[in-house]
């Protein structure tokens, strides 16, 4: 299944936080937006979830979702949005349970996803107990569960420090080479950009538009931490960016 | 030229000061008392010997202090805030007596044959519903204000009498009594006549008897202070007891004996009593809660003892106090001793 | 930069502590130990006599009234009455309270109508409102109930209102994203979240409905603690007032402890 942006654009109130971003997102890639605070990415993402409409525009899904997706557009948060009443196997339970998925069907999904996110000894933990990276990954694992057509990531690395940060990164890129997905990831950081993207979209400073859209034809499995050719990009990336973001900063202080 | 220094000039004040009481039986001149008091009718002993200068000539200065129930009134008596007070014998009362806190010093309000005295009644709804008499009002909710009150003490006279029992209904206030009444949700009661009257008029309730035929001579109020005025403040309490007499005697003479002018009465008792409403619709209530207030501040002994025999009966009073803990008898004429 | 390794250490001074403090922990025989202290003093100051009887009674006497209570068997037919009037009525006044509290917290509607109400009869002394309740009610256990119900109403509103106004919106966001349908997010993450709201409200609620227990059986009652206490008031009885205050001082501690053992497993997923 693929997404497609049509010419959106929004307002809130007098302020355009965005104007028409044309955009495809075709299945099994992963499509980064990078841009300065401000910009309208997470917004953005809200739009290609449902959780807000645009102004103008639209969103729309081109073909059916695979096989057994129980929740086609699902969201990885920044801040993990676990419950913490619950552990991590009642986490991911809880999406499974409005679908009528119970017992031992719900056991087999759990302990699959929870053995590709190498949770397995983690199930009976409360999120309380567990490091950053690891409730990010209990995330992954929940939104792995419900089988999506497309992953929408806000920010899911910003909250941990930068080790973690590269651990989870290998873990999403061993992911996707055992099992492509679609995502939409939405990062300020643009190492993680040129890693795990396979496309980049730079949108400007607000009123966000798209100022370019760099491809890295590497394979994700071949980049490593430090590969010249993604420092190439992402010096490019940052080029590109570094007027606006020094722009959109000024501008916040004059607000 | 003469000297008229500052020494001479308080003598000369002190001697005119010592001249304008020398009809007063007291050491004190123009001593400064607080005394409490309900706007009752029942309370115009104090406020006609205050209006007419009874309590000044009798060397008093007093400042009355109002309240609401009697309760707190024997309480303030107890902590030294307030002198004198008049209000019933309740179980509260005798309890602060047996700590050594206040006594009994006479009587004021009693049931008088031949004067309209407290009702017992039956509420409409009751009444409706097959309760005629007193007597059947036997296994009924009968309501009190609190346990140990003067109506509790009325309605077991009266249920000891009649070989009933009744269930004593706590409702703290007059006010909710009448509510409760009116709407049923009590079946008796007793109240002094002025309050039972109109209302039996109005519906709200049938009188079924009196006071006075179940309880002969009820010492209703009595005067009442501390303990530490009672013997160490001999002459104040004197003094103050004179100029209260002086005022239940002419209470009397205007109200019950028609012998001094009753309009004049009214007009003084309505400046405490009924105060918001117009005379013309307080007088009737003024009259009709005319009652005999002890002439001379005569006590009741019998009453007393009655009363506090059966406080100690129902356990609500410790069983070793004596009416000599409660009754200091050395102030006024005493009958039933 | 100097060497330091050529100083002696007898050149150098101790840095002074300058921490530490201002993290108060539980000595719990703390407690138990004022408690004593202030007892032993009162008792020692009415049986020497600087305290006089009608300032305070004899703990010791307090102790006989209250064992003397017990054997004439009346503690436990005041204890039960009061303790049905409670129960009946704070859950009566909670479960309502929890169920208006999250309407208010999840409809604008609802929130916008019912806030002000909560707010002109949250500041009600309910104790005025008792001639009412008897007239509504009847005199009865029934108005006893709507009293204590009413106590503990509306501060369980404002308690479970805040509670669901402050549970974290993205995990609401979290469950619309994964497609749960409205009850399950009420259900599974609403409540829950608002849980430790909830219950430090309950505990404000239910010492006011042991307040109010007094208040309840002021009209009518001729059993239970607070008509004990009223009694005991009205006959200026020192000892048995201080008895019904002990019974009742219990019952709040009764009530706190019951609510943290709920509050230990139904929140134990907080650290």
């Amino acid at each position: 299944m693929d997404i497609r942006l049509d010419g959106v654009g929004h307002s809130y109130g007098d302020a355009e936080v965005m104007r028409d971003i044309t955009l495809d997102i075709a299945s099994g890639q992963i499509v980064c937006i990078v841009g300065p605070s401000g910009c309208g990415k997470s917004t953005l993402l809200r739009f290609i979830g449902g959780l807000e409409r645009p102004d103008h525009g639209r969103i729309l899904q081109i073909g059916t979702p695979p096989e057994g997706c129980l929740n086609p557009l699902t969201y990885v948060f920044q801040d993990f949005a676990l419950l913490p009443w619950r552990s991590v196997f009642g986490n991911i339970s809880l999406v499974l349970e409005d679908h009528g998925i119970r017992g031992k069907t719900a056991k087999a999904i759990i302990d699959d996803v929870l053995a590709r996110t190498k949770l397995t000894d983690f199930a009976s933990a409360l999120p309380r107990q567990l490091s950053g990276g690891m409730k990010q990954r209990v995330a992954i694992a929940r939104a792995l569960a419900v089988k999506p057509a497309v992953m929408l990531m806000d920010e899911p690395l910003s909250a941990l420090d930068s080790q973690t940060r590269e651990l989870l990164m290998d873990d999403l890129v061993d992911l996707w080479t055992r099992q492509p997905f679609t995502a939409v990831y939405v990062t300020h950081n643009l190492a993680e950009a040129v890693r795990l993207g396979h496309k980049v979209v730079v949108l400007s400073r607000r009123p966000g538009q798209i100022r370019e859209i760099v491809d890295i034809d590497k394979p994700l499995g071949d980049r490593e931490f430090g590969d010249a050719d993604l420092e190439a990009h992402q010096k490019h990336l940052w080029q590109l960016m570094r007027d606006e973001a020094r722009a959109a900063d000024a501008e916040l202080l004059h607000v | 030229m003469i000297k008229f220094n500052r020494r001479r000039a308080l003598t000369l004040l002190g001697g005119a000061a010592a001249a304008s009481t020398l009809a007063a039986p007291a050491i004190a001149a123009n001593k400064k008392i607080k005394v409490g008091a309900l706007r009752f009718t029942s309370h115009s002993g104090s406020f006609i010997a205050f209006e007419r200068g009874y309590f000044a000539d009798a060397g008093l200065d007093v400042e009355f202090q109002f309240f609401q129930a009697a309760q707190p009134m024997a309480v303030a008596i107890a902590s030294g805030d307030i002198d004198y007070a008049v209000t019933a014998i309740s179980g509260g009362l005798i309890s602060l007596a047996d700590k050594g806190a206040i006594k009994v010093i006479g009587g004021a309000l009693k049931e008088e044959a031949g004067i309209d005295g407290q009702k017992y009644l039956i509420s409409s709804g009751s009444y409706d519903a097959g309760v005629k008499t007193l007597k059947d009002l036997d296994g009924k909710k009968y309501a009190v204000t609190q346990a140990g009150s003067s109506f509790h003490y009325m309605g077991a006279k009266m249920a000891e009498a009649e070989g009933i029992s009744l269930r004593f209904t706590p409702l703290q206030k007059v006010g909710a009594i009448i509510g409760a009444m009116k709407s049923g949700q009590v079946d008796g009661w007793s109240i002094v006549p002025h309050i039972a009257k109109p209302l039996a008029k109005a519906g709200a309730w049938k009188i079924a008897g009196n006071v006075s035929d179940y309880i002969p001579d009820y010492q209703v109020t009595t005067v009442f202070t501390s303990a530490k005025n009672a013997a160490n403040e001999r002459g104040m309490t004197e003094s103050f007891l004179q100029g209260f007499s002086r005022g239940v005697d002419d209470y009397a003479a205007a109200m019950i004996d028609k012998t001094a002018s009753q309009d004049e009465m009214i007009d003084l008792i309505h400046k405490y009593v009924y105060t918001d409403r117009e005379r013309a619709k307080a007088a009737p209530s003024i009259i009709n809660g005319t009652m005999r207030l002890s002439s001379g501040a005569a006590l009741n002994l019998a009453s007393v003892q009655d009363q506090l025999s059966w406080f100690q009966s129902e356990g609500l009073v410790g069983s070793d106090i004596t009416l000599d803990t409660l009754v200091d008898s050395s102030y006024v004429e005493t009958t039933g001793a | 930069m100097s060497d330091i390794s050529s100083k002696s250490p007898s050149d150098g001074r101790a840095v002074s502590f300058r921490g530490g403090g201002f993290a108060p922990k539980s000595r719990r025989w703390v407690g138990f130990a004022v408690f004593a202290f202030l007892i032993l003093i009162a008792e020692w100051g009415t049986r020497s006599g600087w305290i006089s009887a009608l300032t305070l009674p004899k703990p010791s006497d307090v102790l006989v009234t209250f064992h003397e209570l017990y054997q004439s068997g009346l503690l436990f037919k005041h204890l039960g009455l009061s303790l049905g009037r409670l129960v009946i009525g704070a859950a009566i006044g909670a479960s309502i309270g929890i169920s208006v509290g999250v309407l208010i917290g999840l409809f604008s509607y609802i929130r916008s109508g019912l806030v002000p109400v909560i707010a002109a009869i949250f500041p009600i002394p309910k104790i005025a409102l008792l001639p009412l309740f008897v007239i509504w009610f009847g005199i009865g256990e029934g108005s006893k109930y709507a009293l204590i119900a009413f106590g503990t109403f509306t501060p369980t509103v404002v308690a479970t209102y805040g509670a669901v106004d402050n549970v974290d919106r993205t995990l609401i966001r979290m469950g619309q994203s994964f497609g749960l349908s409205w009850w399950s997010i009420v259900r599974k993450i609403v409540l829950p979240g608002a849980m430790p709201g909830i219950l430090s409200g309950l505990r404000i609620s239910f010492a006011i409905a042991i307040i109010l227990l007094v208040a309840a059986e002021m009209l009518g009652a001729e059993y239970g603690i607070g008509a004990y206490i009223l009694e005991a008031g009205s006959l200026y009885d020192l000892e048995r007032l201080f008895a019904g205050v002990v019974i009742l001082s219990l019952l709040g501690v009764l009530v706190s402890g019951c609510i943290g053992v709920i509050e230990r497993r139904v929140l134990g997923w907080r650290s």
